[in-house]
């Protein structure tokens, strides 16, 4: 009841609670339905398609899943990926967006609703958004009384581009439904914190398994909780309170992770995992000393209790670090620890570096993906000091923490969102709900001399209050002022939509499977090469034929094509990607048995050059010699691809071991036929191409897609004569020109490569 | 026929070591025993060419650098000690001499005539001369060149390098980093002090930490920072201003995925700046006792809260050439 007294005046005289509560449900579903329908831009444009990479795979798996059941989902082993390795998907993999698309789908039949598990997995993430919204809302309203607060954020989630880039219709990935869940457990969390319930801690440790389940982001949970009740403790807010909340989620929290076969044991020997159970333990001490302080109150027997304490935590820390140290306890994995170390990746783990969004975030793309709210932020942040309560003060460390991520690795973007949302509707929501006010305040001016005294006092009470909090409310004089800055907010928040809606739409809407173009008269284009060549591979190859593609491709071509390949998306080996790096970045002589020996059929490239499609392979390329060269640093050599004044060429000055390698070569072939001679352009790099193109001997062109962006090649297979392809492809070519053959007869040449 | 040429093949390497056997050998085990206290040999240019010199059954690792500071060669004298670690932990782990490898360092001002020789324009150069005869022999008698093209390298990584060329079946020393007692000795003296700080300055130190408006402080200024692309200046080493091509200075690099130190600074100034007008919306004109105070203050902010973000979309309408809103002063 409290809440509602403080909310605003003017509705409170019109409804009763009855009625509000009422609208509020009400704006929450059509919020819901906002977010919902803003993310469908790509089914409505295209069709109802999975996007990009790695939902592919989700797909596939889910499929898999569906078809199979969940025991052999558990244990599957997948021999058509990683040819001849095979990867143990089931204990490899986050089962929980998969799982839940499942019972889903037989929820829905059970409700003799059947529907296809493609539109399932197409729309997970729209209706996941919608409950996001929801659970902003929940966490919000936990933050200020105001509930007007808890609904612009629930607005603010439901359509901010941060969130809607990773979870549009047909983005099936882990994160589509790991968002609502990060919100979700936070807002159990604060709430368990709030009241200190073991029900509202087991809840939250529920969620937080449900989280280690779908997506390996869940560490960061893992790691802002403890932060949390770290920070507590040290500000002497320690209280029974936090003590129940944090054992009973740490306890069951680490028993439901430990679930998942992809986790295992890591929540006990791994150092990310570190801090929470460190937390856990300085939280057994400080109860532990709270409880002896109030049965035994000698002076220095406390004193002497404190000394232990902090011995018992500086033996257990260096205990850690010992166990680190000697490995019993695995340090940070590359992936987490180039969060901190910046550079590191870079020299050790360059397939961490070449993913582009595990890039640093320059600023636009924080204004693009936030827009106004990237600047109510800081504002709502500084409001959290005013009163900081525990709650604010989860608030003040996630928007830190949060923010030097986002800034470290574009990806993280997402985990920020949230509190951006959550902490710029508690500013705005504070500025409507001062400015809506029609109330006129009463002139304070004959109380001067008490408020003096009240404001002395209470300053000696409240040394720590914030600056521009001291002095106390008073309220807006004249509907002017009221007027300009509700007007003014009202178009900020109009331009807010229309931003979001301009993003959605142009930016975060395409498949990227099916390229959309503009003809000159304006209408749309469709280019389909992927489906088309993947397509192509489906029917024309046999079933177990193993393609080689570089990794991007592997689970597309794996989930739409149907064929085993050599690497994909889920890079857990990286001497496999380097061979077929390897492979692609040497002379056919070099990569040939190198193919022969992976029983490679067909080898995929993409190809941009005739479209100005800018995301093909030979940009890619660099990381390929990259990555190859971190195995085999003799036989692969980056300097080799750039020429003497430094520069990465595809014309006529390309260095020879560009114009050598079966990327260039496959890339290039056949492709100065399109043009009159001389004249073969590449529009991705602005270079005119050598007028004599690559010539290919141990390989031969399968398939070239519409606009080129797909080419296929089949490896050949041995000579029928024993000789090598070179010499079988000179011979050919000799029996043409009897002349040239003829005097290319003579004293054998040792050829020097 | 070609039973004979098989054997004279096959005994032909015993004859070279049979005629040669002695003097290479002498050499190898001399220079063995000289770098047996110094790690790599300091040669010139006499004792370069003998220690190159062909035939020989062992190998040769020689660093041709540039240690006077004249020749203001930092990347050599970076190098250095790292050269000299790997070559004293080799020769000391290498007791029985298994892997048939020597170490030099040859100074450019004991041999100029190498460097010029060798037409060797830059230092450090490392190169590596297998055998040409003896069992690990190889037909390709150049030396192998090692270029220092990205910067000083760790021990470890010549090591490395070193070991690709040597075979595989033999066992390579091990890199003994000696134990830096020095380092060890001022980490523990400086936590220590620390700590005796904190325990006398705890009286003084504990309000200020308990001070709410520092901690506000110190949380928006890093909110701001990560926000306006701080990192990835900081990743991407982003020059701080550029030149316009024209004689002026561009504040503002091009392209959505790019940007300049300064013009991050700019934006978080913009963001503080917009921050700042909100909290002063929310919070302190409420505040404001006086009705006509309070109304200009209501308009002042507004005012500026408009025009910086305005000015806001304007920079980023730059920065993303399709970006179509826009707000009136700007």
């Amino acid at each position: 009841m409290s809440v509602q007294m403080e909310d605003n005046q003017l509705l409170k005289q019109a409804t009763s609670p009855k009625t509000r509560g009422l609208l509020r449900v009400i704006i929450l579903a059509l919020i819901a339905g906002a977010a919902v329908s803003s993310r469908l831009f790509s089914v409505i444009r295209f069709e109802s398609i999975i996007h990009e990479f790695d939902p592919w795979f989700n797909f596939r798996a889910t499929k898999y899943l569906v078809q199979h059941g969940f025991y052999s989902f558990w244990d599957w082993f997948d021999d058509r990926t990683w040819h001849p390795l095979g990867r143990v998907t089931g204990g490899t993999l986050y089962p929980g967006l998969m799982v839940t698309s499942g019972v889903i789908y037989h929820l829905l039949r059970a409700l003799a609703l059947p529907v296809d598990i493609r539109n399932i997995c197409v729309l997970l993430a729209p209706a996941f958004s919608g409950l996001t919204a929801l659970a902003t809302y929940l966490l919000t309203s936990e933050m200020v009384t105001s509930p007007s607060a808890g609904l612009l954020a629930a607005a603010f989630m439901g359509i901010a581009p941060g969130y809607i880039s990773r979870s549009v219709a047909g983005s099936y990935d882990n994160e589509a439904i790991a968002i609502f869940l990060l919100v979700f457990t936070f807002y159990l969390w604060i709430k368990a914190v709030k009241l200190g319930s073991v029900f509202y801690g087991a809840l939250t440790a529920l969620f937080y398994g449900y989280m280690v389940s779908a997506w390996g982001g869940y560490v960061f949970i893992t790691n802002l909780l403890p932060l949390h009740a770290f920070v507590l403790i040290c500000m002497g807010r320690y209280s029974p309170r936090l003590y129940v909340s944090y054992t009973s989620w740490y306890a069951l929290g680490t028993l439901a992770s430990m679930q998942i076969p992809f986790v295992g044991f890591l929540p006990i020997r791994s150092s990310e995992h570190m801090s929470a159970l460190g937390v856990f333990g300085l939280l057994q001490l400080v109860a532990f000393v709270d409880y002896v302080r109030a049965q035994i109150p000698n002076k220095q027997f406390q004193t002497l209790l404190r000394a232990l304490v902090l011995l018992v935590f500086v033996v257990a820390f260096g205990g850690l670090v010992l166990l680190t140290v000697t490995g019993v306890i695995a340090p940070w994995t590359g992936r987490f620890y180039s969060l901190w170390d910046t550079g590191y990746a870079k020299i050790h783990i360059p397939i961490i570096a070449s993913v582009s969004e595990h890039q640093p975030t320059a600023w636009p793309a924080f204004f693009f993906d936030l827009n106004m709210l990237i600047w109510l932020f800081p504002a709502g942040v500084y409001m959290c000091f005013k009163r900081l309560t525990d709650e604010q003060v989860f608030v003040v460390i996630y928007a830190v923490l949060a923010s030097y991520f986002a800034g470290v690795m574009v990806r993280l973007m997402l985990t920020l969102t949230p509190i951006v949302c959550v902490a710029s509707a508690m500013a705005f929501s504070q500025i409507l709900d001062t400015y809506l006010d029609a109330r006129k305040p009463k002139v304070p001016a004959k109380e001067e001399e008490g408020a003096d005294v009240a404001k002395v006092a209470a300053a000696a009470v409240l040394p720590e209050g914030l600056r521009s909090t001291r002095g106390p409310v008073i309220g807006i004089y004249s509907y002017a002022s009221k007027l300009t800055v509700v007007g003014a907010s009202l178009v900020y928040l109009l331009l807010f939509v229309m931003h979001c809606t301009w993003v959605t739409s142009n930016a975060y809407s395409s498949p990227s499977v099916v390229l959309a173009s503009r003809l000159p008269d304006g209408s749309q284009h469709i280019i389909d090469d992927y489906r088309e060549a993947y397509q192509w591979l489906r029917q024309n190859t046999p079933n177990d034929a193993k393609i080689m593609s570089w990794w991007d491709y592997g689970y597309q071509i794996g989930g739409m094509a149907d064929r085993p390949t050599l690497v994909d998306n889920n890079t857990w080996n990286n001497t496999h990607i380097a061979t077929v790096g390897k492979a692609m970045s040497s002379r056919e002589e070099v990569s040939y048995p190198i193919m022969r020996q992976h029983e490679v059929d067909y080898v995929l490239v993409v190809f941009g050059g005739l479209l100005g499609y800018s995301g093909d392979d030979i940009n890619k390329f660099l990381w390929m010699v990259r990555i190859a060269e971190g195995i085999w640093p003799d036989e692969v050599k980056e300097r080799d691809f750039f020429t003497a004044r430094g520069e990465y060429r595809v014309d006529d000055e390309a260095t020879p071991t560009m114009k050598n390698s079966l990327m260039y070569k496959m890339s290039y072939y056949n492709y100065n036929k399109l043009f009159p001679a001389g004249q073969a352009q590449d529009r991705v790099r602005q270079a005119r191409l050598p007028a004599q193109g690559p010539e290919l001997s141990t390989i031969e062109e399968a398939f070239t897609s519409e606009n080129w962006i797909i080419r296929i090649y089949k490896v050949k297979d041995l000579d029928n004569f024993g000789r090598d392809h070179q010499s079988a492809t000179a011979f050919d070519k000799g029996t043409k020109k009897k002349r040239g053959s003829a005097r290319r007869k003579g004293p054998k040449t040792l050829r020097v490569e | 026929m070609r039973w004979l040429h098989l054997l004279t093949a096959a005994v032909l390497p015993f004859t070279a070591l049979g005629a040669k056997k002695s003097a290479s050998s002498d050499r190898f085990s001399d220079f063995r025993t000289k770098s047996l206290s110094t790690g790599a040999l300091k040669l010139d240019d006499a004792s370069y060419a003998k220690l190159t010199k062909s035939p020989r059954d062992y190998s040769v690792a020689v660093l041709l650098t540039a240690l006077e500071t004249r020749f203001g060669c930092t990347l050599c004298r970076e190098f250095q000690p790292e050269w000299d670690l790997l070559s004293k932990s080799w020769v000391k782990g290498d007791k029985d001499a298994a892997t048939r490898t020597v170490f030099g360092t040859l100074d450019f001002v004991d041999g100029k005539g190498t460097f010029q020789s060798l037409m060797l324009q830059t230092a450090p150069v490392l190169l590596f001369f297998p055998p040409t005869t003896g069992p690990n022999a190889k037909v390709d008698a150049q030396p192998q060149r090692f270029d220092f093209t990205s910067g000083p390298q760790p021990a470890e990584r010549i090591h490395d390098w070193i070991s690709r060329q040597l075979p595989a079946d033999v066992a390579k020393p091990r890199i003994v980093r000696p134990i830096n007692y020095v380092k060890i000795i001022t980490i523990t003296t400086a936590v220590l002090g620390v700590i005796t700080f904190i325990t006398v300055a705890a009286p003084y130190i504990v309000p200020i930490l308990q001070n709410r408006n520092l901690w506000a402080a110190l949380s928006l200024i890093a909110v701001l920072l990560f926000t306006s692309g701080h990192m990835f200046n900081h990743i991407r080493k982003t020059p701080y201003v550029a030149g316009d091509g024209k004689g002026g200075i561009a504040y503002f690099a091009g392209g959505f995925s790019n940007q300049f130190g300064l013009e991050s600074q700019i934006v978080a100034a913009v963001y503080g700046v917009l921050s700042f007008a909100a909290i002063s919306l929310a919070l302190k004109v409420p505040r404001i006792a006086n009705a006509k105070v309070q109304q200009f203050a209501v308009f002042l902010w507004s005012a500026v809260m408009l025009c910086t973000y305005s000015y806001l979309l304007s920079i980023f309408r730059m920065k993303n050439g399709g970006y179509t809103f826009k707000l009136p002063p700007f």
